[in-house]
């Protein structure tokens, strides 16, 4: 059962997105995500749902998915949803009871708020559908690799994501041991108040974390001994190459800037 | 001797730490002289704190002798500026499989080795396929390791061993922690590459039916070695290993048993087959059966 668990939410697959450079997905993702937030009217904002949908049918990504993708932030939704209804000033009114008036203006604010972060959502939840965990954080490490200039770190950071990526299953497993063992000498992890459920993880955590430091230990041990020195001289298997699918995506994004621009010059704007 | 790959010259190693652990970790390693020869494979058997563990660390710099020499391929393991020729050199695999995995993917996991040693990106394709094959994993290149089993990820890790190019690898227990169809996998992955890619073998181990299959045999015992040779003259010396606590291979001890009950076996019987073999023959020379 728990074998089955996948790191991250990465749907395999072998479309163009799949197949794009992780480095220009990322910054196609963050361009994606100041275009939206760029959008100031129905029209462009349209365009960018347009976008997404297109792209989750090209991603082959199931709807399915999407939508659980989407789970998380419902309470987000549905609060951004109701403050605005309630707390936009002007338009006509088109309700009135004790304090609250709703007026036309709240509740396309509301529409639109609410369309505005499920695109971001979605628009986000494709770049990780689409690439593996390991990809990422190769991609991250590769993008901020300028900062070792400024003395950061990056090859640490990207090699303790990795490691922490990889560890996750390892740990998860453990805690089910342990979890079973302490139940098997007769602990009661269910039962009781939250003082007494929060107590009743200590002979849980703290044997977990012994056993990590001495995963740690051993790791350390079996990373020496396979040459590590950290990321100098160091190469990679898996060469990123900007191909013509990359292009295409940066093309596709900047030609959305300026329609998202143009759009919302012509059009009325709704918010702001 | 120039045919040697590891050299150990009168090596002694004593663990720091708290008087507590000293007295735990005590006795490590006392003035070990030993020789690996190239290709060789050699078992190191031991109980728990015979320091068998230990003389597998010494061999890659891991740990440094306080006195004697211990020296790969002509190289002091004392030189700092030197280390990581010799783990270039000798690889290592460890007891526990999930430990040694850095990768959540195997073929990466197979690529750490050579990328930190800076090899170039296609050689390094070349060499985790390769590697890969020869460890019979090469259909799960793409797996997440923590899918595998026990025994397939041990080969993932003896894969990112010889992606390196070690000319030898120390397997400290690797067997220990694993279920039985496990064990057999790695033992056979062992030997298949002392065969067929001349890589030398050290294998620590505490199981005497993994032992008895090795060219060559060298007990520990309170930090010392006690016996070293063929698996059938180490074997040979019942009352000693008996004594220190050790157990001879199952298959030797049932043609101890029917020698006793009067049945003589032609042949020095030590592995199961070997055990066979001898049954089969001494049935046909009783006549019991064709």
């Amino acid at each position: 059962m728990i074998r089955d668990i996948t790191i991250g939410q990465y749907l395999p697959g072998k479309s163009a997105l799949h197949k794009m450079d992780p480095r220009v997905k990322i910054i196609v993702t963050f361009a994606f995500i100041i275009v939206i937030f760029m959008c100031k009217n129905f029209w462009s904002l349209g365009l960018m749902v347009l976008f997404t949908a297109l792209c989750t049918i090209l991603a082959g990504v199931p709807m399915r998915m999407m939508l659980k993708s989407l789970r998380p932030v419902m309470v987000i939704l549905v609060f951004t949803g109701i403050l605005n209804i309630f707390y936009t000033s002007g338009g006509n009114k088109l309700l009135e009871f004790w304090k609250i008036t709703v007026t036309d203006k709240g509740i396309y604010t509301a529409v639109f708020m609410i369309v505005r972060i499920v695109c971001l959502i979605a628009g986000s939840s494709l770049l990780t559908y689409t690439t593996t965990p390991t990809m990422l954080t190769d991609a991250i490490e590769r993008i901020l690799s300028p900062l070792k200039v400024f003395k950061i770190q990056v090859h640490t950071l990207a090699m303790m994501m990795t490691l922490a990526l990889r560890f996750i299953p390892t740990l998860i497993e453990e805690i089910e041991r342990i979890m079973n063992a302490q139940k098997a000498r007769g602990a009661d992890l269910e039962s009781g108040g939250f003082i007494k459920r929060a107590k009743a993880l200590i002979p849980i955590l703290i044997p977990l974390f012994i056993s990590a430091f001495r995963r740690a230990y051993e790791l350390a041990f079996a990373m020496e001994c396979r040459c590590y020195r950290g990321g100098e001289g160091r190469t990679r298997m898996k060469q990123m190459k900007v191909k013509a699918t990359d292009i295409v995506a940066s093309a596709v994004t900047a030609a959305l800037l300026g329609a998202v621009i143009f759009l919302n010059i012509y059009f009325k704007p709704v918010i702001g | 001797m120039k045919d040697s790959i590891i050299e150990f010259d009168n090596v002694s190693f004593t663990y720091d730490g708290t008087e507590e652990e000293q007295k735990e970790r005590l006795p490590a390693v006392k003035e070990v002289t030993l020789s690996i020869k190239k290709g060789e494979f050699v078992s190191v058997l031991g109980h728990n704190g015979s320091g068998k563990s230990t003389l597998a660390k010494l061999c890659n710099a891991i740990l440094i002798p306080q006195s004697g020499k211990v020296t790969v391929c002509g190289m002091d393991t004392a030189d700092e500026s030197l280390i990581y020729d010799i783990r270039e050199k000798v690889g290592m695999v460890f007891q526990n499989p999930d430990n040694q995995i850095v990768a959540t993917i195997v073929e990466d996991d197979v690529a750490f080795g050579p990328e930190n040693l800076g090899v170039e990106p296609k050689e390094i394709r070349r060499r985790v396929d390769e590697s890969l094959k020869a460890v019979g994993m090469y259909e799960f290149r793409e797996y997440e390791p923590h899918k595998l089993s026990g025994g397939q990820k041990q080969r993932v890790a003896i894969a990112g061993i010889i992606a390196m190019r070690t000319d030898c690898i120390v397997f400290d227990e690797p067997t220990a922690m694993i279920d039985p169809k496990g064990r057999a996998e790695v033992m056979e992955t062992a030997k298949k590459l002392n065969r067929e890619n001349g890589i030398t073998v050290i294998f620590i181990t505490h199981f005497m039916e993994e032992a008895a299959e090795a060219d060559r045999v060298v007990v520990m015992d309170d930090g010392r070695v006690l016996l070293d040779g063929t698996p059938a003259r180490v074997f040979g010396e019942r009352e000693t290993i008996r004594k220190i606590g050790l157990e001879i291979p199952s298959a030797a001890n049932l043609a101890d048993m029917l020698k006793e009950n009067g049945i003589e076996l032609e042949s020095d019987v030590l592995t199961p087959s070997d055990c066979i073999d001898a049954v089969y023959e001494a049935a046909r020379k009783a006549g019991v059966c064709s």
